[in-house]
């Protein structure tokens, strides 16, 4: 009763959003484990087959090829979209000049606005073996022979994650800074006085103080990385393909151009639950929960 | 500040209970109810009654219409179009035609349940599988027994056998004629330098690389590519020359994809040999469609593999922006094989079926056979009367919009032979078209090609660049397909 | 920030200068797409097809932005694109802060099932719910409603997890005495945690506002009727392109671009407004001892 007096307002005000999952989240997702279980026909008849659909995905190396450039991929892409936009958060909060760091805020931001069809075309043109600017550099500063980055499958792996680095770092960049500005003025002042150097500052105030907007970004994106789709989506072609199909991918694949829906289904489930025995790894390990 | 964020919470907070009450309130009914739809499917018959009259009196016919290609533009054009279908047929008609993920849509509305009496579709291996999984209506006695349809100038009656499904029958109603690709080429190069029209393997190398190296832009600038294509898009008629098809070609009951034989190795290797000098656009592997076309169009290659109907495209665009410009688009047929046979490619058709569990099957039917007659093919063509054209008596007359509109509004091209082309074809168009009819044939898709795709392309596109050598390319490009089980032999 | 300026010795201005050079190499990678395509937007038809990264309009031309403009009656979709952003974006800012200030609450009983259960929600494929989805909004008769596509996505763990990161900041103690002088919780949140995030409430509007602003996928599923269509999917719906079959219509490239242009221009305009609301974040942390 105490403890209701005391936490029951906070309960009514999850409610709404409670309620809110249920029906738009859910409900379809049980629907999902359903269509997993079925031969699911477009119409008529739709039996349960038990786990067949996770057998035959399972057993299906195109599968096992996208988990393993899943794990890859996404994996950098964890690292560097945490490591770069904080760096980039830090270095622009040393920029004195309001003008300067506003407008640089501004730029960094728009590739975010860009769908990848258009950053990726731009990107294509850009990496290009004949006239993209890369490789003229490559070719006219460094001497070297010029490489089709993207129709090589050693770099393949790699330009998918350093071009989501790029194209998301500005808008991560936002959230650090939103942390940073958040930080009480006062700690600053003390270390001041306590003669702190910037760098000093940077590291006993700044990045201690920013420990819960980093956790909160790097269980963001370990939640999102299993789902890649439109960079690879648009990047991809043919001769890298079988480095950089993802897991979504292939559920694409199945789904939207085979129709073979159960095993879509099953496949989505398989990502699902990678992604929520990641996300406790992280919970566990940044102690999300501990305030 | 602070009152402003209290009235709106307060109001937001409100709604929010309001909506979320609601919501899950109906969430539990949606349980139900969705469950009484899936057994209503599960009841449904999956052919409905095939020899319902076609002619029924128009009356209050309702249709509905879930297409990629027909329809107005933009929406206020789609509005009128809608309009036009109910001043021609009495069909009351809603057409909605997706911006895009056109094939999730069409996904998402079948499985959901959502009723439509037509829906387009151009994959004939997406026709087999909604075939399988009971989408389609059986159209075999209306399509025989109508008296539009079953006449040959109308539909050529092999053509048919395009929309049969394995037991031979009509599962679907054409939309517009389809084309096939091919090799373009810039007609105006040729000239300028003193070349004919290649017909032999030698003879296209010769073409190609005098494209590339003679400047025959006259720009003076070595900017120009011979070749161009996009990802593996159709180099048909360059593997012609070795006698090899695209896609399965069933040889005595067995799977078999030529293009992962031995007889295609010297073709990859001639590609190679022009990529190796220049002669081909390296960028061939990451191009789209889009952008081959761009390059073409702005003078940076002399060839490339396409559309028949773009051959007209290519001419037309080019002379709407100068209207003295000499660029001339060609249509080249492909390179006979030793055996002197031509393989071109056709490309899968546009068509129409009827879904199962379509509401007003008589409206349908009526509506397919208006679109195989003049009016039908007027408005899919031309468009919609006193909005892209003007008639008086016989003589039509577009707008300006109907000019913007390229006479496409879904049918560019029509089977029947009785109706005319007002404005006769663009120039170009009826050359690359009487190539396919004489050697396109339709490709084979069975059950499993989006992943022999992958396999084949990746092997062809590496020896094609050189990354790898062309016999050990197609040694592991068969060795993968035979070990997934994706061919026989 | 005037005491910093003071102790410039020459190492930081060093180091100052060293940034400026790193950020200024950085933006312009990042500005050069964007100075392509209205570069392109503002090219002739023929001129925009040129395979090459221009910073320039060749043969300066606002034709692509006459073709949209003739074409497509555009303050329709501009009016339901602001309708679903505005209302979409300050109910799911609302109910997101909501939540998020719940979970702020150390020893608040449940917590951790609540917050998997809304981290559940986000792992979610979408395209793997696309069906019973659509069922949900038929079974709600929200299929061609512009209410489809403010519910879509109304709440989001994303932003509920934001929130909370960002009321974390907010010293406990202040809620603690808040309450001893018997505010409630509804008040607490409203009057202080509220104000005192507003760099992070910012942060979330913004995100939001240009994630509704470019969703795609839900008004191509929920909106048949093409006069309900958002901005987004009208212009895209215009520059539909013929290039995987053999239809005849083109879109040029320049049309293509203006289009791209006119669609992100109002996130370009709207983003020194929230702007603003960073330095209010400084302003209001300075007066919270």
């Amino acid at each position: 009763m105490r403890l209701l007096k005391k936490y029951g307002a906070l309960y009514v005000m999850m409610v709404p959003v409670i309620a809110y999952f249920l029906v738009f989240a859910y409900y379809p997702l049980v629907k999902g484990l359903q269509t997993s279980l079925q031969d699911y026909k477009l119409m008529g008849d739709r039996p349960y087959v038990g786990f067949a659909n996770y057998d035959a995905v399972l057993h299906d190396s195109l599968f096992w090829e996208a988990m393993v450039n899943t794990l890859v991929i996404g994996g950098g892409i964890l690292l560097f979209s945490f490591v770069a936009p904080l760096v980039i958060a830090l270095s622009l909060n040393e920029v004195l000049r309001t003008w300067f760091k506003k407008m640089a805020q501004m730029i960094l931001y728009v590739p975010h606005l860009l769908s990848w069809v258009v950053v990726g075309g731009i990107w294509i043109f850009m990496l290009s073996p004949d006239s993209g600017i890369v490789n003229m550099i490559l070719v006219h500063v460094f001497h070297r022979a010029p490489i089709n980055f993207l129709a090589d499958s050693g770099y393949a792996r790699w330009i998918m994650i350093l071009l989501s680095t790029w194209k998301e770092m500005g808008y991560t960049c936002i959230l650090f800074l939103a942390g940073i500005v958040s930080i009480n003025p006062s700690l600053y002042e003390a270390a001041r006085m306590d003669g702190a150097t910037r760098w000093q500052q940077l590291t006993y105030v700044t990045l201690p103080q920013l420990s819960n907007t980093m956790k909160v970004v790097f269980l963001l994106n370990t939640l999102g990385i299993l789902r890649i789709f439109d960079q690879v989506f648009i990047l991809r072609n043919p001769t890298i393909a079988s480095k950089v199909d993802v897991l979504m991918m292939y559920t694409f694949q199945k789904g939207i151009l085979e129709i073979q829906l159960g095993p879509a289904a099953a496949a989505s489930f398989f990502v699902l639950v990678l992604t929520l025995a990641l996300t406790l790894v992280v919970r566990r390990m940044t102690r999300f929960d501990e305030v | 500040m602070k009152k402003v964020w209290l009235t709106m919470s307060t109001v937001a907070v409100a709604s929010t209970m309001l909506l979320s009450g609601c919501g899950s309130d109906s969430g539990t009914n949606d349980a139900a109810n969705s469950n009484a739809a899936a057994g209503n499917n599960a009841n449904a018959p999956a052919n409905a009654p095939a020899d319902a009259p076609a002619n029924a009196p128009a009356g209050d016919m309702k249709l509905r219409i879930l297409d990629a290609n027909v329809g107005g533009k933009t929406p206020e054009e789609n509005a009128k179009f809608e309009a036009e279908i109910k001043r021609l047929t009495g069909i009351d008609a809603s057409i909605e035609k997706p911006a895009s993920d056109y094939d999730q849509k069409v996904l998402t509305a079948l499985g959901s349940g959502e009723k439509y009496d037509l829906i387009e579709l151009s994959d004939l291996g997406k026709l087999a599988t909604f075939v399988d999984q009971g989408v389609v209506t059986d159209l075999t006695d209306f399509v025989t027994k109508s008296t539009v349809l079953s006449d040959p100038s109308v539909v050529p009656t092999a053509e048919w056998d395009q929309l049969k499904d394995k037991d031979g029958k009509i599962v679907a109603v054409f939309s517009k004629f389809q084309g096939g690709t091919m090799p373009i080429v810039r007609k105006d190069w040729l000239d300028k330098l003193g070349l004919k029209e290649p017909k032999t393997l030698d003879e296209y190398y010769n073409v190609l690389k005098a494209f590339k190296e003679k400047d025959p832009d006259g720009n003076g600038k070595n900017d120009t590519y011979g070749l161009c294509t996009s990802d593996l898009y159709d180099i048909q008629g360059f593997m012609s020359a070795a006698g090899v098809k695209a896609h399965y070609v069933m040889k005595d009951g067995k799977r078999t994809i030529p293009y992962a034989t031995e007889a295609a190795v010297p073709m990859y290797e001639w590609f190679a040999k022009l990529v190796k000098e220049g002669i081909m656009d390296p960028n061939f592997v990451t191009n789209d469609t889009g952008k081959m076309r761009n390059l073409f169009l702005s003078d940076r290659v002399g060839m490339v593999t396409y559309w028949d109907a773009w051959v007209g495209m290519f001419n037309n665009t080019r002379k709407q922006a100068d209207p003295n410009t000499t660029f001339q688009a060609e249509a080249l047929e492909g390179i006979p094989g030793a055996d002197g046979t031509i393989l071109m490619r056709r490309g899968d058709p546009d068509f129409w079926i009827i879904p199962a569990n379509a509401e007003h099957p008589d409206a349908a039917k009526k509506f397919l056979e208006f679109w195989h007659t003049e009016p039908g093919i007027t408005l899919g063509s031309l468009g919609i009367e006193n909005e892209d054209f003007t008639k008086e008596g016989d003589a039509y007359k577009l707008t300006p919009t109907g000019t913007e509109h390229n006479m496409d509004h879904g049918v560019p091209f029509w089977y029947n032979q009785n109706v005319k082309y007002p404005f006769g074809k663009l120039p170009g168009v009826q050359e690359a078209q009487d190539l396919v009819t004489k050697d396109a044939t339709l490709e084979l898709s069975l059950p499993g090609w989006p992943d022999a795709e992958k396999i084949v392309k990746n092997y062809a596109l590496k020896a094609m660049s050189g990354q790898m050598d062309a016999s050990e390319a197609v040694k592991k490009m068969h060795e993968e397909l035979l070990g997934k089980k994706l061919i026989d032999e | 920030m005037s005491d910093r300026f003071e102790r410039l010795g020459w190492k930081n201005k060093a180091f100052d200068m060293l940034n400026a050079l790193f950020l200024l190499a950085l933006m312009l990678t990042m500005i050069i797409p964007f100075i392509n395509v209205l570069a392109l937007s503002f090219s002739s038809g023929i001129a925009s097809m040129r395979p090459e990264i221009v910073l320039w309009p060749k043969q300066f031309s606002a034709e692509g932005y006459q073709i949209v403009w003739k074409s497509l009656d555009i303050w329709r979709p501009l009016l339901n694109s602001v309708i679903v952003t505005v209302i979409g974006t300050t109910l799911h800012v609302l109910l997101s802060s909501l939540a998020g200030y719940v979970f702020i609450y150390p020893r608040l009983p449940g917590k951790k099932v609540m917050l998997t259960f809304i981290l559940i929600t986000m792992m979610v494929p979408q395209e793997a719910i696309m069906i019973p989805l659509y069922v949900v909004n038929k079974d709600l008769h929200l299929i061609n409603t512009l209410s489809s596509l403010v519910l879509s996505g109304l709440v989001s763990g994303f932003s509920i997890l934001l929130m909370r990161s960002f009321f974390l900041n907010v010293p406990y103690e202040m809620s603690e005495s808040a309450k001893i002088d018997g505010a409630g919780e509804f008040r607490i949140f409203l009057t202080m945690y509220l104000r005192l995030a507003a760099a992070g409430l910012a942060t979330v509007t913004l995100f939001e506002f240009v994630g509704r602003w470019n969703m795609f996928t839900a008004p191509v599923m929920f909106i048949n009727d093409s006069m309900k269509y958002t901005l987004q999917v009208a212009l895209k719906a215009m520059i539909i392109d013929t290039s995987s079959n053999s239809g005849t219509y083109m879109v040029t490239t320049n049309v293509r671009m203006a289009g791209i242009v006119i669609s992100i221009l109002p996130l370009i305009a709207v983003y020194p407004f929230v702007q603003k609301y960073f330095m209010k974040g400084i302003l209001l942390g300075a007066s919270k001892e």
